[in-house]
C-alpha cells in the first residue's frame, strides 16, 4: 500500500500537516461507517474497509518516523525495525548511559532530572527532524535508514519520560 | 408489556441518548433539532444510578433506591460502573465500601459478583441492565416507541468496560446504535449549539471516571486529536477522603466499620462537599455522632492529589496533540465533580484560561448522545456532522522478554486496523500463545491483559521458518478483534476479544432469555422486529442510491435491483425472520458491483474537491494573502 496516494497527497517528508488533515477529513466524509448505517451489508463491509486503509495510511503519513518507513519503502530501501544494518556503537552506549541517568533520576523521584533529560532528547530528535527534511528533499535513501533509527530510540525514551512522569505524580 | 407491542410501523420509532453515568444517569433526544432531557413523573431528569435488591425479588432503581441504602446497604449497589469490566480482584473493587463480594473459585471466571438480598447474585452487567431498563421506561412513557440507543461511555474505558457495556444494553433490551465516548458527546452538544470552529479540550471529572480529550472542531467534523484520563478517578475519590477525615476525627478506624456506618460517612460526606460549592464551611453530621467541621480550606487540601493526577493527563494529552496550552481555543467542564471551585481553579491555573461551563454539566454528555443518536438514525443532519474518534490506550502483544510490541497506538483514528508478523522461537513449535495487551508500558506486567488464545496445528518447522501474521481490529465502537494467521500454511483464527472479564456470549444469550417474560417466543418475536427495521433502513438505502447514482448503472441492473426490492418488501409483511434475513442477502447481492462503484464516485468526489480547494489557496497565495501553516 502506498499510504499517499490513498490519502491523495504529495509523496513527501515535509507535508503541508492543514493539507493532510484536510485530506483524512474528507474522505472519512465518504467512508466512515456512520455514514453507511442504513445501507447493505456489503456496502458497510465495503465502507468499513477503505475507512480502516484510510485511518491506517493517515495514522502513517501524520507520523514522522512511519511517513519517513513510507518514504524509504517507496524508494526501495529495507526499513522495518531488525532488518536494518545495526546502528552505531558509540550512539547505542550514549543511549544506554542516557536511560541509566533516566532510571536512576526515576529511583530518586527526581521529576526535575527527568525533564531535563526529556528536554535533550526533544532537541536532538528535532535535529534528526530537520535533517531528514534536508536529506529526502535531496533524493537520498539509504544514508537515512540510519537517521530513522535514531528517531525510533528517542521516541521509546520519551515514551518511557511520559510514564515515569504519570509514576511520580501518582 | 410485551415486545411485540414495541413494533408497531406507524409510529416512528425515535432514537435516544443515554448517559450511564456513575453517580447519576440520564436520557434524552432530539425535539425540533433541539436536544432535551426526559424528565420522570417528579419532574427530574436525573436518575441516580443506584439499584436496591429485595427480598421478594423486587428490584428498585434510582431516587427510591436511593432512599433504601441506609436501611440496605449490602443489598444497594452504588456506582457499580466501577465494577464494569473488572476483575473480582482488582483492587479498584475492594476500595471502601460496603458490599459483600463472592471470590471467583479457581477456575470459575474472574468476574465481580454481589450478594445481596435473599442470597441472589448479581454482576455489575446485570445492575446496569436495571438502570438502563429504567431509563428505557423513562423515554418510553414520554416518546412511545424507542428506535435505539447511543450509550455514552469515558474515553478511557477498555475493551473489557465497553463491552460489559454493551452486554447491559442488550440485556435491557435495548439496540445500540453506538457506543460514544463521553467527552465527545459533550463536544457534540457545544458544537451544534455555538457553531464555532477551533481546538478544545474535555475536562470530563464525573463520578468515578476522569477523562481528558483534545479535539479539533471544523467544517463540521469533530476530530479527536487525543484523549486520556484515569478510568478510576473522580468524584467519589473526593468524598472517600473526606470520609476519611470524618472517621478519623470521630475516632474510628476506617478498616473495621460496619456497612451501615461506612454508608452514613459516605453520604454524609458528599453532602459536604455539594455544600462547601456555596458555602466556606459546613458541618458533618453522621447520625448519632458529634458534628465535625469541614472547611473549604480542608477540603481543598485532601482533594488536592486528586486534582494533580488529573493535571498529568491533561499534559499528557496535550503533548500527544503537539499542542501547548495557549494554543486552545477553550476548555469545556463535563461532569457534577467540576462544579467543585478546587477544580474549576485548578482547570484555570492548568490551562490558563476560564473553563466554559454554559450547558449544565450533569446534562452535557446525554444532549450530545442525543444528537448523535439522532444523527445516527437518519433523522438528522448526516451529511454536516461526523465523529472522528480515537482509541484512548496502545494494543499490542506479548514478545519475547515480557516486552510488549505496540501494534496499534493509542490515539489512532478508528475504525482501524494494524498487522504485525512473528515467527516461531523454537524448532518443531506447533503452538504459538497470542497474549493481548492494552497500555502504554513496556513491560507486559505494567499493562492490562485483554485475552490470551493459542493458534494451535502449526506444522513441524525449523525455528525462524513459521510466519505469523497478527491482524488487530478496532471497530467504530472501540471494541477489537484478533486474527491470527499462518502464512506459510493459511491456518487461521479469530478471536473477539472479550471474555476477559468472565461474561461470554452464552451467558449474555442465557441472561437475556431470564430475562424476558416468555423466553424464546419472545426472543423469536424481538429478532422478527429487528429484521423488520433492518430490512426498512436497507431498502430506504437502496432507493436513496439508485435515485442519486442512476448513471452508474449497468444494463440490466436496475430491473434485477427492484425485484429483489419487492421481493424483500413481501417477506417483511411475513412472520418469518429467517425469510426476511434471506431477502436481505439476496438484495444485497444485486447490489454488490453497484455499491461498489458508488463508493469509489464518493472517493473520487472526496480528493477531487479537495483539489479544487487547494487550487484556489494557491491563488490567495499567489494574491499575497498570508497562510497560517501548522508547525
Amino acid at each position: 500500500m502506498n499510504p499517499f496516494a490513498t490519502l491523495g497527497v504529495p509523496a513527501r517528508f515535509d507535508l503541508d500537516l492543514r493539507a493532510l488533515e484536510k485530506a483524512h477529513r474528507e474522505l472519512s466524509r465518504a467512508l466512515h461507517p456512520d455514514r453507511h448505517l442504513g445501507a447493505s451489508p456489503s456496502e458497510r463491509r465495503d465502507a468499513l474497509s477503505r475507512a480502516v486503509e484510510v485511518n491506517e495510511a493517515w495514522r502513517i503519513v501524520r507520523d514522522p518516523i512511519r511517513r519517513a518507513e513510507a518514504l524509504l519503502a517507496l524508494r526501495g530501501a529495507r526499513v522495518s525495525e531488525g532488518a536494518e544494518p545495526k546502528a552505531d556503537p558509540e550512539f547505542l552506549m550514549e543511549m544506554l548511559e542516557l536511560r541509566e541517568a533516566l532510571a536512576e533520576a526515576r529511583q530518586g523521584r527526581d521529576l526535575g532530572a527527568v525533564r531535563t533529560l526529556a528536554r535533550g532528547i526533544e532537541e536532538r530528535s528535532n535535529r534528526v527532524l530537520g535533517e531528514l527534511t534536508a536529506g529526502f528533499a535531496g533524493g537520498e535513501a539509504a544514508s537515512l535508514v540510519a537517521k530513522v533509527g535514531e528517531l525510533r530510540f528517542y521516541r521509546r525514551f520519551l515514551d518511557e519520560v511520559s510514564a515515569i512522569e504519570e509514576e511520580l505524580a501518582a | 408489556m410485551t415486545l411485540f407491542e414495541i413494533f408497531d410501523p406507524k409510529a416512528a420509532p425515535r432514537p435516544i441518548g443515554i448517559d450511564l453515568g456513575t453517580t447519576n444517569s440520564l436520557v434524552a433526544y432530539v425535539s425540533n433539532e433541539r436536544p432535551v432531557a426526559i424528565a420522570d413523573c417528579d419532574l427530574e431528569v436525573l436518575v441516580p444510578s443506584v439499584v436496591t435488591y429485595l427480598d421478594r425479588g423486587d428490584v428498585v432503581v434510582g431516587r427510591r433506591a436511593q432512599l433504601l441504602a441506609p436501611e440496605h446497604p449490602r443489598d444497594t449497589i452504588v456506582s457499580v460502573k466501577r465494577f464494569m469490566g473488572r476483575g473480582a480482584d482488582d483492587p479498584e473493587t475492594r476500595r471502601l465500601g460496603p458490599y459483600e463480594f463472592i471470590d471467583a473459585q479457581p477456575g470459575e471466571p474472574n468476574t465481580v459478583r454481589f450478594r445481596v438480598d435473599g442470597g441472589k447474585v448479581v454482576t455489575p452487567v446485570e445492575v446496569s441492565a436495571e438502570i438502563l431498563r429504567a431509563l428505557r421506561q423513562q423515554a418510553e412513557d414520554e416518546l412511545h416507541h424507542v428506535g435505539g440507543a447511543v450509550i455514552t461511555v469515558p474515553a478511557y474505558f477498555d475493551d473489557a468496560q465497553r463491552q460489559a457495556t454493551k452486554d447491559a444494553a442488550r440485556l435491557a433490551g435495548l439496540e445500540v446504535l453506538r457506543l460514544l465516548n463521553e467527552p465527545t458527546a459533550a463536544a457534540l452538544a457545544y458544537g451544534l449549539e455555538k457553531k464555532q470552529n477551533g481546538t478544545f479540550v474535555v475536562y470530563d471529572l464525573g463520578g468515578g471516571t476522569f477523562d481528558v480529550t483534545v479535539l479539533v472542531l471544523d467544517d463540521g467534523v469533530f476530530q479527536v486529536r487525543a484523549t486520556g484520563g484515569d478510568s478510576a478517578l473522580g468524584g467519589d475519590d473526593m468524598d472517600r477522603a473526606i470520609a476519611y477525615e470524618l472517621l478519623a476525627d470521630l475516632g474510628f478506624d476506617a478498616k473495621r466499620q460496619t456497612p451501615r456506618l461506612v454508608r452514613l460517612v459516605l453520604d454524609e460526606a458528599r453532602k459536604a462537599k455539594h455544600a462547601l460549592t456555596t458555602q466556606e464551611q459546613v458541618e458533618a453530621v453522621v447520625p448519632g455522632h458529634r458534628s465535625v467541621t469541614v472547611t473549604r480550606a480542608r477540603f481543598d487540601t485532601v482533594v488536592r492529589h486528586l486534582l494533580e493526577r488529573t493535571g498529568t493527563a491533561c499534559r499528557r494529552a496535550l503533548r500527544d496533540a503537539g499542542l501547548r496550552p495557549e494554543e486552545l481555543d477553550g476548555v469545556i467542564l463535563v461532569g457534577g465533580a467540576t462544579r467543585v471551585p478546587a477544580v474549576r481553579a485548578y482547570v484555570q491555573e492548568l490551562f490558563g484560561k476560564p473553563p466554559l461551563a454554559d450547558i449544565d454539566p450533569d446534562q452535557v454528555v446525554a444532549l450530545g448522545a442525543a444528537v448523535q443518536a439522532d444523527l445516527l438514525a437518519g433523522e438528522g443532519r448526516t451529511d454536516e456532522v461526523l465523529l472522528l474518534d480515537v482509541i484512548p490506550l496502545s494494543l499490542g502483544i506479548e514478545v519475547g522478554g515480557g516486552v510488549v510490541d505496540k501494534i496499534l497506538p493509542r490515539n489512532s483514528t478508528i475504525p482501524c486496523s494494524a498487522k504485525a508478523t512473528y515467527t516461531t522461537q523454537e524448532d518443531r513449535q506447533t503452538g504459538f500463545e497470542v497474549h493481548v495487551l492494552q497500555g502504554e508500558r513496556e513491560m507486559v506486567a505494567d499493562n492490562r491483559s485483554l485475552a490470551r488464545f493459542t493458534l494451535k496445528g502449526i506444522p513441524p518447522m525449523p525455528a525462524g521458518m513459521a510466519r505469523l501474521e497478527i491482524t488487530f481490529q478496532v471497530d467504530a465502537d472501540g471494541l477489537l478483534a484478533v486474527h491470527a494467521k499462518e502464512l506459510t500454511t493459511g491456518l487461521e483464527q479469530t478471536v473477539s476479544v472479550k471474555p476477559s472479564y468472565g461474561l461470554d456470549d452464552g451467558t449474555v444469550e442465557r441472561m437475556l432469555l431470564d430475562a424476558l417474560d416468555h423466553g424464546e417466543a419472545d426472543l423469536v418475536r424481538r429478532r422478527l422486529a429487528e429484521s423488520r427495521v433492518e430490512a426498512g433502513r436497507i431498502l430506504l438505502a437502496t432507493r436513496k442510491g439508485l435515485e442519486a447514482d442512476a448513471d452508474l448503472l449497468e444494463a440490466g441492473e436496475r430491473a434485477a435491483i427492484e425485484q429483489a426490492c419487492v421481493d424483500l418488501d413481501a417477506s417483511v409483511h411475513g412472520e418469518d425472520p429467517a425469510r426476511i434475513q434471506a431477502r436481505i442477502d439476496a438484495l444485497d447481492a444485486a447490489t454488490k458491483a453497484f455499491a461498489g462503484r458508488r463508493m469509489n464516485r464518493a472517493i473520487a468526489r472526496a480528493i477531487e474537491g479537495r483539489r479544487v480547494e487547494m487550487v484556489e489557496k494557491t491563488v490567495e497565495h499567489a494574491k499575497g494573502v498570508e497562510e497560517a501553516h501548522a508547525r
